[in-house]
């Protein structure tokens, strides 16, 4: 994943508050998108994403705050008038219409003339794969070619920003894993910023440059998919994206850029002060992947640290194996992938292993 | 700037601001002033103050308003009993044993009569049950009657009978669309018990219908309670209901607040009628979610 | 499906129950006879010539089709504005005021015509065609709310957020967007109006001042056995004519619905 910090800024948000009534939907907004950038607002349904999209479109005003775009605060601009466009969760595609005349819906100011805009048409057809669907009645297309019609009608426009509305959310498994390459094969080409407003973590990891993940109408963190999986800022976090291990621990020293921790089962670590986000007030743990876990069989040496455990519970799932491990006063969760043991017997409850782990994989929550 | 709640309020009030100031004008203020008018003194044709309730006192000790009141009642509870349960069969017959793409066919049959002319409708019923009417000379040429019937005349069972006739398509269609959301799988589900298909639809389609049957009792009553031409047809006018009494009062005797005070006391009896009626309603629909 | 010959058998007969008077229009206008009465006698077109020689017959018709175009022209419009207000936007007063616009379905309409009678009389409001047209929108203002509003809602929100969203204005998207995709219910509510106010006695007898309104003459002319023939011809008119019309109005919903791939549920109201 590389990302070109030097990149302008094409959005920005500066303590942006929304208020429904009582019910506070955005506590606080703050963050730069940047020009060309794949960017994803992730978190759960009714976390803010919906409705922080829709405050950059123009649909939702702010109570407080700002949000520039492209350099100008578009607290005066309207919906019709901003440099963005909108691909909707249903796609907005209007029934009364032939796939082109949605696709040039909003061309009807353009001084262009009549055969120039029919060719920006099919260009922007041709562009989504929908090339020779001109003429079809838009209420006769499939989920994916609706969002094709969708993506088309709002490129045709040149908008430097794309949003996104959960776009994949309505197709199938199949066609939404195919639609994510498109997706990102279409954003390398136009060049502009997306913007995708997901619930669905891989979805996210998958597809974005950078990714802001959201709870209760805060930004828990905004970092690349790497870091976000990497290295959480909390918990809540952590879990959101793929699973963590839990494991209760003991801060016993802090010095400079090192912090000394005994954790129940591990023993004594040494982590690097960039393992330990900033500070939530709660109980300490450390975290660990379940995949940066490997159980070592007999004639194996761990190449940095190794614990003993009991095992509990086996789940085979043909290329992976998910172990849950007993180590000394708490469960963690292991995940072996077969391709790393080759011809390896799968372990059975109740054995003896060494389970052997990583430190610079830790991450510290307190 | 989208609309942020304050303005949505102001365009939401100016959008509906012509329907509101019509009704307000043409149908609050001559209602209040109906209200008002019943509540003061008057002859003919005009009102004065003081205010006062005798226009009430007069039609609680006076029989004759009572009579009116309760007949209309009566003859509009029992149109009302006498479409629904007629309805009902019908209903249940194109919801349960015609086919899906068939239904809104025979929907439409039943519902023709209706966009037709009311007054023709009610006025055919006079050439059929008047003196010397169609009816009259079917049953004197079999020989039942020697003398013409003239059922027309009979007063009130006359006009539950037109009344019943004009307002049967309106019973018919809430009952349908409240048995349309029956879920077919629950009937499954009773039979499946062992249950006879009587005591399933007793015990399940029955109660599921029932608030169609509640809609289609207060589209039928509400209407027929107010109904003016079928008591002036037939029953030779000696039978008035609500509407005919108030025109008497209101304009031939012109006795503005005693009319006024009448139909204030109709329009609570509707009132309290129909609410009955939606009370009603709110057992079945929370009995089943 | 399962064969359910007793409830069919009903059925027919409760439907013959239904058209048994209307019909009875065709077979007596048709009818040389001046009683209505079998056995018929022979075929004759007297009755509609007679009918279409009427003056006031004539002037009638006009009056009621002035009216009935006027009050469904503005029950339809009022009906756009109210609906388009409730299904779209949150106001104070909101439910006070539909409740209002709502309440002559649930109102005598002898009422309501008394109420509007007794303030124009106390105002000196002279009665005629106007006043009547003012007094049936009324009463069918909320069966085009109710059709309007199921029009508006089942309209995607996001339809209007898209057009906006593509530069267009909030009159442009009305225009482009919401008109067209709500026009079979505008037809609709139109036609519906339309009818209701045709067929309308109460208040064209109450308001209209005697003026001809076609259905106050057809109630007076039955009294007459003279006259009845006539007008079973013009019942027979006014049956196709209104056939005529909801045929129309029901093949607009079915486009309607077909334009823009919906699904067909169910038939007409």
């Amino acid at each position: 994943m590389t990302t070109s910090d030097d990149r302008p800024t094409m959005i920005e948000f500066k303590d942006v508050h929304k208020y429904y009534g009582d019910y506070h939907a955005l506590r606080g907004i703050n963050g730069t998108i940047r020009a060309g950038e794949f960017f994803s607002l992730l978190g759960p349904s009714g976390c803010g994403k919906t409705t922080l999209l829709r405050t950059i479109a123009g649909f939702e005003g702010i109570s407080s705050g700002v949000i520039m775009i492209d350099g100008k605060d578009a607290a005066g601009i309207a919906a019709n008038a901003r440099p963005t466009n909108m691909v909707f969760q249903s796609y907005a595609i209007f029934p009364h219409m032939t796939v082109e005349e949605n696709v040039g819906f909003g061309l009807r100011k353009d001084p262009r003339s009549k055969e120039e805009k029919a060719k920006a048409v099919a260009e922007a057809l041709e562009m989504v794969g929908l090339k020779g669907f001109g003429k079809r009645a838009a209420h006769a297309l499939s989920g994916g070619q609706r969002q094709r019609v969708a993506l088309a009608r709002a490129l045709i426009l040149k908008p430097k920003v794309l949003l996104l509305d959960e776009p994949l959310s309505a197709l199938d498994k199949k066609m939404r894993e195919h639609m994510q390459v498109e997706l990102i094969k279409l954003q390398r080409q136009v060049g502009i910023t997306f913007i995708l407003v997901t619930h669905d973590q891989e979805e996210a990891l998958v597809m974005s440059d950078r990714i802001a993940v959201m709870f209760d109408g805060e930004i828990a963190q905004l970092d690349d998919p790497e870091t976000l999986y990497r290295r959480p800022a909390n918990k809540k976090v952590a879990n959101f994206i793929g699973t963590m291990n839990f494991i209760p621990a003991e801060i016993l020293s802090e010095t400079g850029d090192k912090v000394e921790i005994e954790a129940k089962g591990l023993g004594r670590v040494a982590l690097d002060i960039a393992q330990a986000p900033a500070p939530a007030g709660e109980a300490p743990v450390v975290g660990l992947r379940p995949e940066t876990l490997t159980l070592l069989y007999d004639d194996q040496k761990a190449s940095e640290r190794e614990t003993e455990g009991l095992i509990d519970e086996v789940i085979y799932l043909g290329d992976m194996t998910y172990y849950d491990v007993y180590l000394g006063g708490t469960d963690v969760e292991v995940r072996l992938s077969m391709r790393n043991v080759p011809g390896r017997p799968v372990l059975e409850v109740g054995a003896k292993v060494r389970v052997a782990w990583s430190p610079s994989a830790l991450v510290l929550f307190r | 700037m989208a609309a942020t709640p304050r303005s949505e309020a102001r365009t939401g009030l100016k959008l509906i601001s012509p329907t509101a100031i019509y009704v307000i004008l043409l149908l609050a203020v001559p209602l209040a002033t109906v209200l008002v008018f019943s509540v003061m003194m008057g002859g003919r044709a005009n009102v004065s103050f003081p205010v006062t309730l005798d226009n009430y006192a007069k039609l609680l000790s006076n029989w004759a308003y009572s009579y009116i009141l309760l007949k209309s009642l009566l003859v509009a509870l029992s149109v009302t009993a006498i479409t629904v349960v007629l309805a009902y069969p019908v209903a249940y017959f194109v919801s349960f044993h015609v086919r899906q793409e068939r239904k809104s066919l025979w929907l439409f049959l039943i519902t023709i009569p209706f966009w037709t002319s009311y007054i023709i409708r009610v006025s055919l019923w006079f050439v059929i049950i008047g003196r010397d009417g169609l009816l009259d000379q079917a049953l004197m040429s079999l020989g039942i009657l020697s003398e013409p019937l003239n059922f027309a005349s009979y007063g009130i069972p006359a006009i539950i009978l037109v009344l019943a006739h004009a307002y049967a398509p309106f019973a018919v269609l809430p009952i349908f669309v409240s048995l349309e959301k029956v879920d077919r799988s629950l009937l499954e589900a009773g039979q499946d018990l062992g249950e006879s298909r009587f005591i399933t639809f007793l015990r399940v389609t029955l109660p599921l219908s029932m608030p169609g049957v509640i809609a289609a009792s207060l589209i039928v009553f509400i209407p027929t309670v107010g109904d003016y031409v079928t008591p002036k047809l037939v029953g030779d006018g000696k039978q008035p209901l609500i509407a005919n009494f108030i025109e008497t009062q209101l304009l031939k005797l012109q006795d503005f607040p005693q009319g006024s005070a009448f139909a204030v006391v109709s329009m609570l009896m509707v009132a309290v009628v129909s609410v009955g009626f939606v009370l009603w309603n709110k057992r079945f629909i929370g009995g089943q979610k | 499906m399962k064969k359910a010959p007793i409830l069919k058998s009903y059925t027919l007969f409760y439907l013959l129950f239904l058209y048994a008077p209307i019909i009875l229009l065709p077979i007596f206008a048709f009818n040389s006879s001046k009683v209505v009465a079998f056995p018929l006698q022979g075929f004759t077109l007297d009755w509609f010539r007679e009918m279409f020689s009427d003056e006031n017959l004539g002037i009638a018709a006009k009056n009621s089709l002035i009216i009935a175009l006027s009050v469904a022209s503005i029950s339809t419009v009022l009906g756009i504005f109210a609906a388009r207000a409730s299904v779209r936007y949150r106001f104070p007063g909101k439910a006070p005021i539909m409740g209002l616009i709502m309440l002559p379905l649930v109102l005598p309409e002898m009422i309501i015509a008394m109420a509007l009678l007794v303030v124009l009389l106390s105002l000196g409001v002279p009665l005629s065609l106007f006043t009547v047209i003012i007094g049936q929108v009324l009463v069918t203002t909320p069966f085009a709310v109710a059709i309007l509003t199921s029009a508006f809602q089942s309209l995607d929100r996001s339809l209007e957020e898209a057009a906006m969203d593509l530069g267009e204005t909030a009159w442009g998207t009305f225009r482009l967007i919401v008109l067209p995709l709500v026009m079979p219910g505008i037809m609709a509510a139109f036609l519906i109006c339309f009818t209701i106010s045709f067929d309308e006695f109460i208040i064209s007898n109450f308001l209209g001042s005697g003026q001809p309104i076609l259905s106050v003459y057809i109630f007076g002319q039955f009294r007459f056995p003279a006259k009845v023939p006539s007008m079973l011809a013009l019942g027979t008119v006014l049956v196709c004519f209104s056939i005529i019309l909801l045929g129309f109005a029901e093949y607009m919903r079915r486009r309607g619905i077909a334009k823009t791939g919906g699904k067909d549920s169910g038939g007409f109201l």
